[in-house]
């Protein structure tokens, strides 16, 4: 009975560290986001956000117990090369031709060096050292959750863009053919990895993990599709019981004088 | 119209082939792997879970955007009905013998680490968006601005 009480005191505690270190971080990122968006406390949201995030990726330290910082870890190994990969994209795009915020041309190829490198980085973390280690020297678990995922929808998305670039842009096929051999250069270190083992994986489990994220990919779409369908079904049922909106009432004599003088003011030029 | 469709229909199958002719290869190749017993847990998670979040994400929108419409009561318990039925969903299936439950040791286990694998292919999904999105826009404005018209 002792042992039992203490078990489940023990129990309690890492329940109650992990919402509180890991669980609620995690709820104050949205909700930070929407004060932000919102514009009812932008600097405070992102205040609140960014503790929230930051709180998410460094749970692995904060409450090690907890099976779900994973997750947080994830987040923070990939930090690095995710930032790179953004400060790439903005470089490539600001360096070319835009109306506004334009930078230097040089910006074009460093950014096109950043977004390289950073998929160097990701390919290092599967083939190199640098993969995610989490307890215990232990491989991340969901590294291998990751890096499918991101492989798979990257040359779908990719695949996407150069079809609708050709498809509805004018003359557009050599942008169209660029984004074709980026899709199918994703495609071939997705094939890569199905065949030579990671550092700390096996071309097994990556091909069984392949499985899963194409599951996962069209899984999220069909839920994120559910959601949104149900909030339309929703909004447009409240919206189609309210009543129609009252006539107002027609203007008073003083009402038609005011206009009626502002309009003589305007057209006929007396005052000039 | 009959153009748009057809481009829809192109832009569709822009989207599956590439992931259908990896896992054709994935299926066919030397190493023959079945399809994966797991792959529809994972589907239905995935599903549930997503649907769920981003339900929650929509309630929220529907309570920080709704100042101008004198927050209105009716959608919000609109959608938390339609949250309601979610969950219920997921904790029928999850909780039923073996249709949901994948490596974890209960329901809520099962839940949560749903939520945090949602987290960690979501922010996939995105990087992956923010990639493919990003270079097809650095290619629209890479190229050199056309002359419209010459001035005389």
């Amino acid at each position: 009975m002792f042992i039992n009480h203490n078990v489940a005191v023990h129990l309690m505690d890492s329940m109650l560290e992990a919402a509180i270190w890991f669980w609620i971080p995690l709820c104050l990122v949205p909700v930070g986001m929407w004060f932000s968006v919102s514009g009812k406390a932008k600097t405070a949201g992102k205040v609140i956000a960014a503790i929230g995030l930051v709180l998410v990726m460094i749970s692995s330290w904060t409450v090690p117990s907890s099976d779900s910082t994973a997750g947080g870890h994830l987040l923070l190994s990939i930090v690095a090369p995710s930032l790179l990969l953004a400060y790439g994209v903005h470089g490539m795009i600001f360096g070319g031709n835009v109306p506004v915020g334009r930078l230097d041309s040089s910006a074009r190829w460093s950014g096109s060096l950043a977004i390289f490198i950073s998929l160097l980085i990701f390919c290092l973390m599967h083939w190199y050292s640098f993969t995610p280690l989490w307890r215990n020297e232990e491989i991340n678990p969901y590294w291998i959750v990751f890096w499918p995922t991101f492989l798979l929808f990257s040359t779908s998305l990719c695949s996407v863009s150069a079809v609708a670039l050709a498809s509805y842009g004018e003359n557009r096929l050599n942008e169209s053919i660029t984004l074709a051999i980026l899709s199918v250069t994703m495609a071939g270190i997705a094939l890569a990895a199905m065949i030579f083992d990671g550092y700390l994986t096996t071309s097994t489990e990556f091909r069984d993990y392949l499985w899963l994220a194409a599951a996962d990919i069209f899984g999220t779409i069909v839920g994120i599709s559910l959601a949104i369908a149900a909030f339309a079904i929703v909004i447009w049922a409240y919206e189609n019981s309210l009543p129609l909106p009252e006539n107002s009432p027609p203007p008073t004599e003083d009402e038609i004088e005011h206009v009626v003088a502002l309009a003589k003011n305007h057209i006929g030029g007396d005052e000039e | 119209m009959k153009q748009s469709q057809s481009s829809w229909k192109l832009l569709i199958l822009a989207a599956l082939l590439p992931v259908l002719v990896l896992v054709a290869i994935n299926v066919t190749g030397g190493w023959k792997n079945d399809f994966h017993p797991e792959s529809f847990k994972r589907f239905g998670n995935a599903v549930l879970t997503s649907y769920v979040v981003m339900g929650i994400i929509l309630i929220g929108n529907l309570f920080f955007y709704a100042d101008s419409r004198h927050r209105p009561f009716a959608p919000f318990v609109g959608m938390m009905f339609a949250l309601a039925v979610g969950i219920l969903i997921a904790w029928a299936l999850i909780s039923n013998d073996d249709l949901l439950l994948e490596a974890n040791s209960g329901l809520r286990a099962q839940m949560l680490s749903n939520v945090v694998h949602l987290l960690v292919s979501g922010t996939a999904m995105a990087l992956a968006s923010l990639l493919a999105i990003g270079v097809t826009f650095a290619m629209i404005t890479g190229r050199e601005r056309r002359v419209l018209f010459e001035e005389e």
